[in-house]
């Protein structure tokens, strides 16, 4: 079976079959769309809560408020239609926890993020598993919709 | 960018000195060999797969520096190096799935406060700039979780420093990574006063 893999910043869609997986998720959140009508999945492997000023010509993936309305276009553009789309979300954990301050819990700030943009395009989050203090390994099989999430030396769960 | 490298192994030499004297203190006298091979400034989507695959496992330790300079120092390292220097320090004879017990963890949490503090001291040194770090963080998980951690906690997302540094102790060879990461435009505050503003 195709597996592609989405790296940090990147959004990767299929259509009909094949895996979408991004691996190592931190504080980054990775997130799934599905039209299960059409078959079409989508993925983005989020890096900040914000896009910020001189980032305008970076990638749209790696920030949650562009990278919401990119994973949509993207899907559209593979033949999903916006209104039957649902999220699946892994990730957002916060590793280090000496670190403070405003810059400290980057991990929480992208899942609400994603979150509030998600809700802001009406697309349900149907599964989720965020937060914690661990990395994980995100999977989608795009033939189904199913998502699972491995952390280390752990057997995957479904989402 | 040339300068920058320069200044950067002349950093790399001056806090492997600093390491070197401390961990042999601390490992009494069974460290022999640090050196750094190799500097590196890596574009953000190079750094995660810098050090093997995405979901191999290893050890971060984690500071955040605060003074006249502003930024994150990391050390970076595959986890059975990591147990290598910790049953050095401790006289355990676990495996690496077992050794990172409370004990164990503390142990590679304070080699991390070594390496990162000799470096930061070397930092200190250059520039007469006062550093303060915070207490040191540790995460034992997939690389690239750690590493974006890591870079995320510094809001960076264009280019990381990174200082390799290979150990050998007892003949074991151990191989490690320091990685700074200035807030941005911070690294202009070195340069400045350093007078190497081209850098």
């Amino acid at each position: 079976m195709r597996e592609v893999f989405v790296n940090m910043g990147q959004i990767q869609g299929l259509v009909g079959d094949g895996v979408l997986t991004t691996v190592g998720l931190g504080s980054c959140v990775g997130v799934a769309l599905y039209d299960s009508a059409a078959r079409v999945g989508v993925m983005g492997h989020i890096f900040l809560p914000r896009s910020r000023k001189n980032s305008s010509a970076e990638l749209p993936g790696k920030f949650a408020d562009t990278a919401i309305p990119a994973l949509i276009a993207e899907a559209v553009k593979l033949g999903a239609q916006k209104r039957r789309l649902w999220a699946k979300l892994a990730g957002g954990a916060n590793l280090f926890t000496n670190l403070s301050g405003p810059n400290g819990n980057i991990g929480l700030q992208n899942v609400q993020a994603v979150q509030e943009s998600l809700k802001l395009h009406n697309i349900p989050v149907v599964g989720q598993d965020v937060a914690g203090h661990h990395g994980r390994k995100m999977r989608f099989f795009v033939d189904t919709g199913r998502v699972t999430v491995t952390a280390i030396g752990k057997e995957p769960i479904d989402i | 960018m040339e300068r920058k490298v320069d200044f950067l192994r002349e950093l790399g030499t001056i806090g492997v000195g600093h390491a070197t004297i401390a961990l042999s203190e601390i490992l009494q006298g069974k460290l022999f060999r640090l050196e750094v091979p190799d500097v590196r400034i890596l574009r953000f989507e190079e750094a995660a797969s810098f050090i093997g695959g995405l979901d191999q496992v290893v050890a971060g330790v984690s500071i955040q520096i605060s003074g006249d300079l502003s930024g994150h120092m990391a050390f970076i390292l595959p986890v059975e190096s990591a147990a290598v220097l910790v049953r050095l320090l401790t006289g355990s004879e676990d495996s690496t799935d077992e050794i990172f017990d409370e004990l164990g963890r503390s142990a590679l949490a304070e080699i991390g406060n070594i390496m990162i503090t000799s470096y930061l001291n070397a930092l200190s040194a250059l520039t007469n700039f006062v550093l303060r770090p915070s207490i040191p963080g540790l995460a034992i998980d997939m690389a690239g979780a750690v590493w974006q951690s890591v870079l995320a906690g510094a809001l960076i997302d264009d280019e990381v420093t990174l200082i390799r540094t290979d150990f050998s102790a007892e003949g074991i060879a151990v191989e490690g990574n320091i990685i700074l990461l200035p807030e941005e435009d911070e690294f202009k505050k070195i340069t400045r006063v350093l007078g190497l503003e081209e850098m």
